[in-house]
């Protein structure tokens, strides 16, 4: 399951690197025919005072991708939190798309709605194969033994 | 440490057996569980805030441009600027792309004022129409208006009034609105030329060039010096990539 986690981050590595990329080197070529890439990209919604949110995806995937190599049981809680605050802003993302721009990019769409979820319940379960419910308080010396 | 550590690791992910005390010590609590993601969901809610009201204002949502005055500068056809330019700044854009919107806005004042104005450099436009039938019906009418060397007015005014992609923006009475303000711009031919013969060998004449040149996208440039062979310039669209691209090219 760390082997899975591990590649939906490198998973969401690649794909928020690319539209970073898109978005600094490559406007100039980014209308390609036919997708939305480009009206999304240009649009309001890509970013957030100045910084592309294709940007925080890759230091997010990043970050996150550190934390499952690291595997220390809190940055396993620390990376599921990660890629819960990244479902959530993906879905914002996915929203905005289908209800604000009215345009679709195909690369965002495979980062909200495959990479984004799937890294989020790939983390939250290895979180759930540690038994954290099962680990009293007292092991952090708040309790009785 | 390392090796128990591993060890650990692996017997907790099969969920067998319980993790050694030096592991359980260091993790979470279920209590800090709940922590970390209320602390999870708060910030993403901050984060969406944060990204609706910090909003960057730009493409196609930015507001119209200022019209550019072209009326002193030569034009043939698609070109604009001094026959005697020896710098020709080409561009393969369709209508409704985003990022030829951009350029038209943010950059060709730039390029026109400090080197298509004063003679340096001329500004060839290829139009290609590949992202919907409104880009067919702009380019048409914009081409039209190339027969009576008036393209640069109308496709400044069109890139001005971008709308949605294939939303049916392109109406007759928007191009009809815009074109009144074209000097010495027969409308009525204009609209008689849109689908004619001459608008169609335009268009042909641009897609076969294209695929010579192996354009991948618009917009796309090419600078030409002299009887050169053409060179692809790849650039951000910012004024100051251009002026340096251009200044290298008249240097050169």
């Amino acid at each position: 399951m760390r082997l899975a986690a591990g590649l939906a981050a490198l998973a969401g590595i690649a794909v928020a690197g690319y539209l970073t990329w898109s978005h600094y080197v490559d406007s100039s070529v980014l209308c390609v025919g036919g997708g939305g890439c480009e009206e999304v990209q240009s649009s309001e919604y890509a970013s957030i005072a100045g910084t592309p949110v294709a940007a925080l995806g890759l230091a997010s995937y990043t970050t996150i991708l550190g934390l499952i190599v690291w595997d220390a049981p809190r940055a396993r809680l620390a990376a599921a939190a990660l890629a819960l605050v990244g479902l959530v802003f993906s879905l914002y993302l996915l929203v905005v798309q289908l209800a604000v721009i009215d345009a679709v990019c195909v690369w965002c769409l495979a980062n909200d709605v495959v990479i984004a979820p799937a890294l989020a319940a790939l983390t939250a379960l290895r979180l759930r194969s540690w038994g954290p419910g099962e680990a009293p308080s007292a092991r952090l010396g708040r309790g009785s033994p | 440490m390392v090796y128990r550590r591993d060890a650990g690791t692996r017997q907790a992910d099969l969920g067998a057996v319980p993790p050694t005390p030096k592991e359980t010590r260091s993790q979470p609590s279920g209590r800090t569980v709940v922590v970390a993601f209320s602390i999870a969901i708060v910030a993403a809610v901050a984060l969406v805030a944060a990204a609706l009201l910090l909003r960057d204002d730009g493409g196609s949502d930015s507001p119209p441009a200022q019209l550019v005055d072209l009326e002193s500068i030569p034009q043939d056809g698609l070109t604009l600027g001094s026959p005697d330019a020896t710098v020709t700044l080409i561009e393969y854009a369709d209508f409704q792309c985003p990022f030829c919107r951009a350029y038209a806005v943010d950059v060709f004042p730039t390029v026109l004022e400090e080197y298509v104005r004063p003679g340096r450099v001329r500004s060839e436009y290829r139009g290609l129409a590949f992202l919907g039938p409104d880009s067919e019906t702009a380019l048409r009418y914009a081409l039209a208006a190339s027969l009576q060397d008036r393209f640069w007015q109308l496709q400044h005014a069109l890139y001005a009034e971008q709308g949605d992609e294939n939303s049916g923006w392109v109406t007759d009475e928007l191009v009809r609105e815009l074109a009144e303000d074209v000097p010495g711009l027969d409308v009525d031919r204009m609209f008689a030329d849109a689908d004619g013969n001459e608008v169609d060998e335009l268009i042909d004449r641009a897609n076969a060039q294209a695929q010579v040149d192996q354009v991948p996208g618009t917009p796309t440039f090419f600078v030409r010096i002299g009887d050169e062979e053409p060179y692809r310039i790849e650039l951000p669209l910012e004024p100051d990539a251009f002026r340096e691209a251009l200044d290298d090219a008249l240097r050169s």
